[in-house]
């Protein structure tokens, strides 16, 4: 394959031509309620080719016969030659590296039969429903995939590695006469089947979180001081600050250049902000992204200072800057784009009891339910929340939805905790029509000031 | 061996699958031309109904087709009971969905296009900022099953998307719509055109006081009413008992003027062939006729979950296995003269498009949404936009009672076909 590949690439007309080709594996089990709802294996391979000339623009084909590479490069070369760009494009120099990675799993997953894994799930799903007569419905999820990349460049770019995931959820619906709750939780793993087994206690907090919301009562509407939780605070840094990091968004779009003016103040001191795909073993771990460059960690928030932002080759060029590791594809039907990989708060000092000690009246936020962003403006739902009375955690609250603007909130975050926990849910990030994409996230507890809450 | 005389020696009942599509898409973002894609896609899918259990697998890699058969009959050891077999072969209409002409569409004609489009806009809103997607596929779909079924056809979807922006101040408007087709359309520009009258007609922006008032849904907006409706008319939702309208069948739920019907045989139309994806031959289905409930549309399964027969809708990618789902929605035109509708209306408001279709709990009839473009219409005649406006309320109780549906009808969204309907008394809710 390697040599069709550099054969390819050699005789391709283009200035620049990248072949990607995926073969994915990938098993799939959900219970729903008591009843088993999927149990499939699907294999899918394929392989995407992009040309560049630089002065008429980009050509794709993609595919799943790879038999006649050299017709799919010309092809995309002929797409290429079709369109016109005012300005000759760029890519931003990348270091061609030649590297095969292969990942040892410690309990490989694609040795394990699907009567296992349904086994797993069901066993999850019993213990949702069979924790409270309340739980009237579930879902319970095992899902696997293992994908084997290659990818290569005509810079001389030769990549091979492997990409497993493996994932556990369960929601569970619970219901009171009229009143209906649920709560959710998934964990996700790029290491063996091992690291989903035994997850019992995940599965009875879920269901109890459930039953729990059943009694809470609906926060009353005003401003509070929060503490967040590390799921929370990681999931706010995502959606609301980490997409306007990314370097396409801020090109397009006017009014964001303005808003992430480099240099610009971005919080208090204390606040560190970064994005991260070459730590081991987390969700959105990509040692080298789609078009071949290395991960690093890209520092976006130092010391309260906007210090950095999200690149793909072309928007690095563009804006004079490096490329950064984060353009990513969710598979071979789609050419990368810039994306997070681990978008991290760094840890601080404060611990969680002298987070709270102080406040006479306010709210611990647990969890994301739903949320959205525009621009410098969200809204998020918290999954579950505690009042804090007097220092002291003190009866569970529903309906906890926290909407602000970012640069207040960030400027009224003024506790970070020393408590940083990495959080490897499943799910994933969408952008475009591109989802979902696996990203990781973490943070310590953060506390901020003046937060309204909306609510009866 | 061929993977289905293979696994007819392993399970009672077997289907084959075989999907191939060859799509062109060029796409323009803020009126630049910024991609050309050739998107090849080619694979398999395999059901197998194992000791009474249903098997689901499928693979776009033809070099491991014992693998995607092992998977299949895993898949089966621990599948659901299957209520059903697959289908005898049966003789289906002719229905023209493959066009040479569109077939050979090169990339250039559709960059072309895309510019045609363009030149239609531009010149009238230089604002304006044009995303514009030109798809042209060639689907070849073959289905297969042990008994003796073996029905092949071929598609040429023709799909032309444009979504325009036009940012002015704090007035922001975003409009889209879409052909579809699979025969040429000599008339392709003409859904572009629709929306260029749109953008003149916003241009005068006027007031309307909220309140109760006449609303006409244009063909777009109907889509708002249509799409609650189409949920409870699907079997599946029939089946789990969350339609409001199961078991309601032969009863008048709707105003006479109300003709509502399924129909996957129209030469051309996006959703069109001669069979559903079961090899099912597709017909058309009257679902509502003069206001009484006729019938759901189902799949094989729902179908023998519910004691009926599939009625042609099963529909499918190549990683899922089918569900029902409608072909060509097409609400019947009626009678009266869209001049003549107007001319009644002392003051209310014409609604072309909602925002956040089919977010919600629709399946009870339910919708709610602001209003993206409306028109006030005074002594019959259109005076100007109306914003900031928003419009509530249940299908099930609005469609019992409609003051009027037009004669002239349009095709929206490629597979929806829709007259213009008044409700002569509807809550605008608004800032006062």
């Amino acid at each position: 394959m390697r040599d069709r590949i550099q054969e390819a690439l050699k005789r391709s007309k283009a200035d620049y031509t990248e072949i990607r080709i995926e073969e994915k594996e990938s098993t799939r089990v959900v219970f729903r309620g008591k009843e088993l709802e999927v149990a499939n294996a699907n294999i899918d391979k394929g392989g995407i080719v992009r040309c560049l000339i630089r002065y008429k623009g980009w050509g794709i084909t993609t595919c799943n016969n790879l038999d006649d590479l050299l017709n799919k490069v010309d092809q995309a070369y002929q797409c290429a030659r079709v369109g016109s760009v005012p300005e000759p494009i760029e890519l931003a120099p990348v270091e061609p590296v030649e590297q095969v990675m292969t990942v040892e799993m410690k309990r490989d997953f694609r040795d394990i039969s699907l009567a296992e894994k349904k086994a797993l799930a069901e066993r999850y799903n019993q213990v949702v429903l069979g924790h409270s007569p309340k739980i009237i419905d579930t879902q319970a999820v095992y899902s696997d995939s293992f994908t084997k990349i290659i990818l290569a460049n005509s810079e001389g770019m030769y990549i091979e590695q492997d990409r497993p995931s493996v994932v556990v959820g369960t929601t569970a619906i619970a219901r009171d006469g009229d009143n209906v709750q649920q709560a959710h939780d998934s964990l996700a793993s790029t290491q063996g089947y091992e690291y989903v087994l035994d997850k019992d206690e995940m599965m009875k907090m879920v269901a109890r979180h459930a039953v729990e919301l059943l009694d809470a009562k609906p926060v009353k509407a005003g401003q509070y001081t929060v503490v967040a939780d590390q799921m929370l605070a990681g999931v706010f840094i995502h959606e609301a600050f980490g997409h306007l990091s990314e370097a396409d968004f801020v090109y397009k779009n006017p009014k964001a250049r303005e808003m992430m003016t480099l240099g610009r103040r971005f919080g208090k001191g204390i606040l560190n902000v970064f994005d991260d795909g070459s730590i081991p073993n987390l969700r959105g771990t990509t040692l080298y992204d789609d078009e071949g460059t290395p991960a690093r960690r890209n520092w976006l928030i130092r010391d309260g200072e906007l210090v950095g932002r999200l690149h793909s080759r072309q928007t690095a060029a563009k804006m004079g800057e490096k490329a950064s590791g984060n353009a990513r594809a969710i598979n071979y039907r789609f050419a990368p784009i810039v994306r997070m990989t681990n978008t991290a708060i760094d840890n601080g000092t404060t611990s969680f009891e002298d987070m709270i000690k102080d406040i006479e009246l306010g709210i611990y936020a647990c969890d994301v339910y739903g949320g959205q962003t525009q621009l410098e403006n969200f809204s998020f739902s918290s999954g579950y929340a505690y009042m804090i009375r007097n220092g002291k955690i003190a009866e569970m609250v529903k309906d906890v939805i926290l909407a602000g603007n970012l640069f207040t909130t960030l400027e009224n975050t003024d506790a970070i905790g020393n408590d940083f926990k990495w959080l490897n849910t499943g799910g994933g990030c969408g952008k475009g029509n591109q989802f979902p994409l696996p990203v990781g996230m973490g943070a310590p507890h953060i506390r901020i000031q003046n937060v309204v809450i909306g609510g009866e | 061996m061929d993977i289905l005389t293979q696994l007819k020696k392993q399970a009672e009942q077997v289907e084959i699958l075989s999907l191939q599509n060859e799509k062109t898409i060029v796409e323009y973002e803020a009126n630049q031309l910024k991609t050309c894609t050739v998107a090849e896609t080619k694979g398999t899918a395999v059901r197998v109904i194992r000791k009474g259990k249903l098997g689901f697998a499928a693979s776009t890699d033809d070099t491991v087709m014992d693998k995607l058969a092992a998977n299949a009959l895993e898949s089966a050891a621990y599948g659901d009971e299957a209520p059903f077999s697959f289908p005898d072969p049966k003789p289906a209409p002719v229905v023209r969905t493959f066009d040479k002409a569109v077939a050979d569409l090169p990339i250039a004609r559709l960059v072309e296009i895309g510019k045609e489009i363009l030149d239609l806009i531009l010149p009238v809103e230089p604002n304006a900022r044009c995303n514009v997607s030109l798809e042209r596929s060639l689907v070849s779909a073959s289905i297969r099953n042990q008994k003796g079924l073996d029905v092949s056809f071929k598609t040429s979807p023709l799909s032309l998307g444009l979504e325009i922006d036009r940012i002015e101040g704090d007035d922001v408007l975003i409009l889209y719509d879409q052909l579809g087709t699979t025969l040429w359309d000599k008339d392709y520009l003409d859904f572009a055109r629709r929306l260029v009258e749109k953008l003149k007609k916003a241009r005068t922006i006027t007031t309307i006081k909220p309140g109760k008032m006449p609303v006409l849904f244009a063909p777009t907006g109907t889509l708002a009413l249509a799409l609650p409706l189409s949920q409870g008319l699907n079997g599946k939702e029939v089946y789990k008992g969350t339609s409001p309208i199961a078991g309601k069948v032969g009863k008048k739920l709707f105003d006479e003027n109300i003709t509502v019907v399924d129909n996957g045989i129209i030469d051309g139309k996006f959703a069109s062939a001669s069979y559903d994806d079961e090899g099912v031959p597709h017909r058309r289905n009257v679902l509502v006729e003069k206001g009484v409930l006729k019938s759901f549309v189902y799949d094989l399964k729902t179908a023998a979950q519910s004691g009926v027969e599939s009625t042609g809708n099963a529909s499918r990618g190549l990683f899922n296995p089918p569900e029902p789902s409608f072909t060509n929605f097409v609400i019947q035109p009626g009678q009266m003269p869209l001049k003549d509708i107007l001319a009644g209306i002392d003051e209310g408001i014409l609604v072309e498009d909602l925002l956040g279709i089919g977010q919600g709990n629709i399946i009870s009839g339910a919708f709610s949404n602001p209003l993206a473009l409306a028109f006030k219409v005074e002594k019959g005649e259109f005076v100007g936009r109306v914003k900031d406006l928003s419009i509530a309320g249940n299908i099930y109780d609005l469609l019992k009672n409609i003051a009027a549906v037009s004669k002239e009808a349009q095709w929206v969204y490629s597979t929806f076909y829709a007259p213009y309907i008044l409700i002569s008394e509807m809550n605008v809710a608004g800032k006062v």
